[in-house]
């Protein structure tokens, strides 16, 4: 979903945008500059996403017509329809999915980040290119080739077969651990990016100081490191949540039918059902859900930005 | 993927591979198609032209057409529907090219017909030449000017009025198949019960699939309980959804890959289309580890046809390209290549021969029924049909 991914231009706490330059009163050219620099980004987000958001929502009140093509109107049934219990559990499932997905992202990606900012030396670059430069591959290739990875036959469960941690009847596929790696795999790099960027702009200094105050390591990395980068912790995590809300290839490849997400619903409208109508209301329901989640990040964010100013008068 | 449809892959086969080769060259195609257009969602929308399916749009569409060469074929498929050797002889008896696109749904033509491309052929299935037809977006075919039209409806009758196209002036039939229950010998035994009970058969439990389609998963259990294939009545629904709800725990997934899910072991049954077995035979290392039964309470029957849309730039070439299709020896190496059997009469041998294992695979002429094909519903039909898929899908 194209909406999701945009930094907060305000704060710019997304990408890895360096230290922060001390500010400095613009110039009326420097103004006029910055407008036009502005304009092609503000025009596309006008022309694809906000109108793509009101036809969807437009649509959500429209019917079909007998070939199937979808019809303006104003037609509350599809809003109504949202109601049905089923689509309450797969919403609530896609929520838990999603949210372990986070959680898991952060405590793999941490440690990787953490290890290639402060201990890459002249290597930071290399390792992460590495990182990086696999997920230029088609998404749903790789999806599948860890499917293949995942499957009964693969190579996972033969090696976890052979130390006897599995036995003949030990699935992934199909299951919701199955599901939760492919969610995992498909975007733990967007945790990883922010979360290096935010320990790579840390003044080390702090965390030698944190010991010089004989702080251990844990308490150093609690105290010290964790708070330093919560901005690109908190931006890994919008980047995760986001895509893997809405996500459905990751349930078809390695889900069974108890593992269906609301992305899977909502390809099923509109590519199976025709039902571009319906599809468009449970994509209203779903852009809600992830809407509260994003304020929240926002609000946040914006605190984390007025305490910044705060400590530095 | 179109509800009643499509003979072949889903566009993501929710399938494990022991390997990547049994990827065919078919599903991969389908697979980045769906994906493309499918991970916009949403945003899919915008891609799509809302015109109005009224006649006057379209121009006349009773006008006759003059069969000659009027330019390039521009064709319009599934991926690989056609043997490359044909399409060759084609372009070089008529001195054209065939200008090949694919679509990987039945939605997904449509929408690309809406968004105004124009093709010369395009192959929808019954329920959707019955929409096309309605929306008055074909051009009629006069079949006293196919050379080999009478091969077809000369043999079988059904095809000369069919439920989707009175008196079948739109399309000419190509590919007719049934869907039943392919299962893994090897693994659960030779025989099974003849029935789509065996779906809920113990010794399966937990490798079964059905396949990734509202119709069809709908349709079995209608068939089990005795209801019209293709009801719409709440009541019925109900049932249908309970039943499905008690075959949960066999399952495992909803694909229409059945051919890799069978191949590569993660099914030992699975709802599966006949010319998907028909492929089967030809690719598995060992045929005889594999069966496909036809069950007793009924099997649903599909047809695919031929069509030329109302605003097709070369209808001409359209129909000459039918009837060199219809020609006796092009028919017999599109089924050997595609492993669907055609309504063709005399090209019924070839086709028996190619699924000599499996005859369940054949489709008679006696096979062919109204009350066995999924029909297009009313709106409200429609529906309630969508909201019975849901639960049964989300549990």
């Amino acid at each position: 979903m194209a909406t999701h991914t945009t930094p907060d231009p305000r704060t710019g706490s997304t990408p890895p945008s360096g230290p922060a330059k001390p500010r400095r009163g613009p110039s009326a050219k420097a103004n006029r500059t910055w407008t036009w620099l502005m304009l092609p980004g503000t025009l596309w987000m006008a022309a694809f996403l906000l109108a793509s958001l009101v036809l969807v929502a437009t649509l959500a009140l429209g019917t079909t017509d007998p070939l199937g093509n979808p019809r303006f109107g104003f037609n509350l049934d599809n809003i109504t329809a949202l109601g049905d219990p089923a689509y309450r559990s797969v919403m609530l499932r896609s929520l838990g999915y999603a949210l372990l997905t986070v959680v898991i992202c952060l405590a793999v990606a941490y440690p990787v980040a953490y290890a290639i900012a402060l201990h890459g030396g002249r290597f930071k670059n290399f390792l992460i290119a590495a990182i990086v430069v696999p997920f230029f591959a088609n998404y749903l290739v790789r999806m599948y080739g860890w499917s293949v990875v995942l499957s009964d036959d693969g190579p996972l469960l033969k090696a976890l077969r052979s130390i006897g941690i599995a036995d003949g009847d030990t699935r992934i596929l199909q299951t919701g651990p199955g599901v939760i790696a492919g969610l995992v795999y498909g975007f733990v790099v967007f945790m990883i990016i922010p979360l290096y960027a935010a320990l790579e702009r840390m003044d080390v200094s702090l965390i030698e100081a944190g010991r010089d105050l004989y702080g251990g390591p844990l308490r150093t990395f609690f105290h010290v490191t964790l708070p330093a980068t919560r901005q690109g912790a908190a931006a890994g995590c919008v980047l995760v949540f986001l895509p893997a809300m809405g996500d459905f290839v990751s349930a078809q490849l390695m889900g069974g039918p108890d593992q269906i997400m609301i992305g899977n619903l909502i390809q099923d409208k509109f590519f199976q059902g025709q039902n571009w109508p319906l599809g468009s209301a449970l994509t209203m329901l779903m852009m809600a859900v992830l809407f509260l989640g994003m304020l929240g990040y926002l609000r946040r964010t914006r605190k984390d930005e007025k305490d910044e100013a705060e400590a530095a008068q | 993927m179109s509800p009643e449809a499509p003979p072949s892959p889903s566009p993501l086969p929710a399938a494990a591979h022991p390997s990547p080769a049994p990827l065919s060259r078919r599903s991969l195609l389908r697979t980045g198609a769906a994906a493309t257009a499918g991970l916009g969602l949403g945003l899919t929308a915008s891609g799509c032209g809302f015109l109005p399916a009224d006649a006057s749009v379209y121009g006349d569409t009773e006008a006759p057409i003059d069969v000659k060469v009027d330019g390039d074929l521009v064709y319009f498929n599934w991926a690989d529907f056609v043997d490359p050797a044909v399409f060759a002889g084609f372009e070089k008896e008529y001195g054209v090219k065939v200008i090949q696109s694919n679509f990987d749904s039945m939605e997904g033509m449509v929408a690309k017909l809406n968004a105004g491309n124009r093709y010369d052929i395009i192959f929808p299935s019954a329920k959707w030449a019955q929409r096309l037809t309605a929306g008055h977006r074909l051009r009629r075919i006069d079949h006293s000017k196919l050379r080999n039209a009478e091969s077809v409806f000369g043999h079988y009758p059904y095809f000369a009025d069919p439920w989707y196209d009175a008196g079948s002036h739109y399309t000419v039939p190509r590919i007719v198949y049934k869907t039943g229950i392919g299962w893994r010998k090897d693994k659960i035994g030779d025989d099974l019960g003849g029935s789509w009970d065996d779906l809920w058969s113990a010794k399966a439990k937990g490798r079964v699939f059905v396949l990734d389609d509202r119709d069809e998963v709908l349709g079995f259990a209608a068939l089990k309980l005795g209801l019209d294939l293709a009801t719409e009545d709440e009541g019925d629904l109900g049932r249908i959804a309970e039943t499905l709800r008690s075959l949960r725990p066999h399952l495992r997934g909803f694909s229409s890959d059945s051919y890799n899910n069978l191949l590569n072991g993660n099914a030992v049954m699975t709802q599966a289309w006949s010319g998907d077995m028909a492929a089967m035979l030809a690719q598995a290392e060992d045929p005889s580890a594999l069966g496909f039964e036809i069950a007793k309470e009924g099997s649903p029957v599909n047809s695919d046809c031929y069509a030329i849309p109302s605003d097709a730039r070369h209808p001409g070439t359209a129909m000459l390209f039918i009837d060199y299709m219809l020609r006796p020896e092009n028919v017999k190496k599109n089924i050997e290549y595609i492993g669907y059997p055609m309504p063709v009469g005399g090209t019924e041998d070839t086709y028996a021969a190619l699924v000599e294992p499996f005859p369940e695979c054949l489709v008679s002429a006696d096979d062919l029924k109204d009350d066995l094909y999924f029909r297009n519903g009313t709106a409200k039909g429609e529906q309630a049909r969508d909201a019975a898929w849901t639960h049964v899908k989300a549990g």
